[in-house]
């Protein structure tokens, strides 16, 4: 059996009285793309910021496997999730640096490698040849990736000034930026119009089948969630409800009843 | 709708009108005054009806002539642009011709003691703005009490000189060190706010520290202050105008005529050197990874650390090093007067250094030296005005907050480009 990537066991997180997660439990496969789906409330969200170490998880425990060490990421708290581990995330409301060009965005995701190389700033400064080959390395990746959104004529406008679907691609790239084995995204089709979801779509199964990293995804837009998705995992109150391939989720009655209810 | 607009100016300028009335009436028109050691009321009324009309008169006017908003809005618009478009092309000539002016400042014809202290001042001030853009301009943290490091800056040398008797080139980093070293202590308590709420601590910050020189008697007699601050040498070469038997000074060693001058050039080069370095550091601190952290944090803090940004080590350093900059002007100040007291470093100081960065473009390096030429420029000129010289420094700031919002340079240039050739300066 081949190692799954990331394994969630037994996650429950409290707020208060109010249990936002109850004792989930799932794992995510590598080069897969994993969807998380349920109706609002349901916890998806939360699910997310104790991944990425927003939020310290009541109970339960996080393991990411990599080719030689398996990570505890409960051990981790915010940043750390993104440095040590490489679990990188977008957000519902997107977060770009707005007055920042698009370029540079893509420059402070590659923060923790140009700042080793800039020798913690003091052979920055005075442009010690081998900080100059990192900068410039960091350019050519950044490149890279405007290549495939196709922004590169905009690399140096502000990241503020770009349409709304060019942003969330943006964030999606600036995310891939930082070389993570998991890229969480929360909502990453939302206000998007059916061209620029076909978009994303193509995006995504780019990074699944070029880059090999595991994604993990929070939709509402079914569309998005069907075509791509391998695994879909349906959350409703903190709960695992049901867990399958789209066409099973599509068609199962347990997933219908959270989102429409049942026949009087 | 024409009609319509004259009968509410009309209608604006008469309120206008009487708000002026009930603001200068009291404050202008009912003078007391000490008569046959009784106070009696001496009326003015002629004065406050000619305000009071000035005020409506001006209101309706400007009613008429500005605020018509397109027209405003054209004007701001306007002025922007071409002050931005003239920094864009002619940007480095200015520069280079602002250094060269200020080089050649102290041998200029019309130059005196006079002007050479208020330039003295004015690079002070500009060093200390230079030294806050980083903190707020570039990390976005509101420091309202970034005084407290030109405080201690100031303090931590003479003390050092004065007790150990060291150089000045041995304490101004050593006044530097002291100074960052503060910076990391604000710097930790106020990691998670942001704000108001910083500005606010920071605020208390600055007061604490000038109750603790106040206090702390032994080390700083309190508001008696500090004296005999030794004077910075010329490499040695000490400014005196009768030197002790077989004791090199400057005008013996160069052949020169004693002039007290001599010393007030060696000050003005002295702070012109260091504001530069802190500009030059600044401008190639923000092209590293470091700045761009900085910047990257005060744009989105939560974006950072999802990026794997240490927001703590930033933040830390961001305060470290513009309270560096803060220690090193602090140490010139001392060493400039030979006398420092708790009275040097007020509220207000900080305030008039918040204002200069604000004003003159969040971030922005040459927008500091225009704010502080345009602030301390203004001051200087109503000195002898007294009572109005604040009335001057707020109505320049009403002003600039009109034309130009964001500060009087606001254009931001990224720090490192894929297009154009020329990384941004």
């Amino acid at each position: 059996m081949t190692q799954k990537l990331l394994d969630v066991e037994n996650l429950t997180m409290k707020f208060g009285g109010l249990v936002a997660i109850d004792n989930l439990s799932f794992s995510t496969d590598k080069d897969q793309i994993t969807s998380i789906i349920g109706p609002n409330g349901a916890g998806k969200t939360t699910v997310f910021n104790c991944l990425t170490g927003f939020y310290k998880a009541t109970a339960g425990s996080m393991f990411l496997n990599k080719e030689k060490e398996r990570m505890n990421l409960t051990k981790f708290s915010d940043f750390k999730v993104a440095q040590k581990a490489g679990v990188a995330r977008t957000f519902q409301n997107i977060r770009l640096f707005p007055q920042m060009s698009v370029l540079e965005n893509l420059m402070v995701a590659q923060h923790n490698k140009l700042m080793d190389a800039s020798g913690f700033t003091i052979l920055g400064l005075f442009n010690s040849p081998s900080f100059v080959q990192k900068e410039k390395e960091a350019v050519e990746i950044s490149k890279y990736w405007l290549d495939i959104i196709g922004l590169t004529h905009r690399a140096d406008d502000d990241a503020g000034d770009l349409p709304y679907g060019d942003q969330r691609k943006l964030e999606i790239v600036r995310a891939m930026c930082i070389n993570p084995h998991l890229l969480c995204l929360d909502e990453p089709a939302a206000g998007l119009n059916a061209k620029e979801s076909a978009e994303l779509n193509k995006l995504l199964l780019f990074i699944k089948k070029e880059k090999k990293t595991g994604i993990l995804l929070i939709e509402h837009d079914m569309s998005v969630v069907m075509e791509i998705s391998d695994h879909v995992i349906v959350l409703n109150y903190g709960k695992k409800i049901f867990e399958g391939s789209a066409k099973e989720t599509k068609n199962s009655p347990e997933v219908i009843e959270a989102y429409l209810g049942t026949e009087e | 709708m024409k009609k319509n607009f004259l009968l509410s100016s009309i209608k604006d300028s008469l309120f206008t009108g009487l708000i002026a009335l009930a603001l200068f009436g009291p404050i202008v028109g009912l003078r007391t005054v000490a008569k046959n050691e009784a106070l009696v009321v001496n009326p003015k009324w002629f004065v406050v009806i000619l305000i009071v009309l000035v005020c409506a008169l001006g209101r309706f006017l400007t009613n008429l002539y500005v605020y018509k908003r397109d027209l405003k809005y054209g004007v701001q618009a306007s002025v922007g642009k071409t002050i931005t478009n003239f920094l864009d092309t002619k940007g480095t000539q200015i520069a280079l011709s602002a250094i060269i002016f200020s080089l050649v400042f102290p041998f200029l014809p019309f130059t005196d003691r006079y002007l050479m202290d208020i330039a003295i001042m004015m690079l002070t001030y500009i060093m200390l703005g230079w030294g806050l853009n980083i903190v707020i301009g570039l990390a976005g943290l509101l420091d309202l009490g970034y005084v407290a490091f030109y405080a201690v800056g100031a303090y931590s040398y003479a003390l050092f000189a004065i007790h150990f008797g060291w150089s000045f080139w041995i304490c101004l980093p050593i006044a530097g060190i002291f100074a960052a070293m503060f910076g990391v202590l604000l710097g930790f308590p106020v990691l998670r706010l942001r704000g108001d709420y910083l500005a606010i601590v920071t605020l208390a910050f600055g007061e604490m520290i000038r109750i603790l020189l106040l206090n702390w008697y032994q080390l700083t007699k309190g508001p008696d202050g500090l004296t005999g601050i030794p004077r910075p040498s010329f490499f040695g070469l000490p400014f005196k105008s009768f030197p002790e038997e077989g004791e090199q000074t400057f005008h013996t060693f160069f052949g020169l005529e004693y002039s007290p001058m001599q010393r007030i050039i060696f000050l003005y080069y002295l702070i012109l050197v260091l504001a530069l370095i802190t500009n030059l550091f600044t401008l190639k601190i923000r092209r590293l990874p470091i700045g761009r952290a900085w910047e990257a944090l005060r744009e989105d803090e939560i974006a950072c650390k999802s990026l794997g940004v240490n927001p703590r080590n930033t933040k830390l350093t961001a305060f470290a090093i513009g309270a560096m900059f803060g220690g090193f002007a602090g140490s010139f100040f001392a060493t400039r007067q030979a006398f420092i007291s708790p009275e040097s470093f007020t509220f207000i100081e900080s305030a008039i250094i918040v204002a200069i960065v604000v004003l003159g473009g969040m971030g922005s390096q040459t927008g500091v030296v225009l704010a502080t030429v345009f602030l301390i420029g203004l001051i200087e000129v109503f000195r002898d005005f007294e009572s109005y010289r604040m009335i001057a420094f707020g109505g320049a700031m009403v002003l600039i907050m009109i034309f130009r919002p964001r500060g009087i340079l606001a254009t931001r240039k990224p720090t490192i480009t894929l297009h154009k050739k020329e990384p941004a300066k």
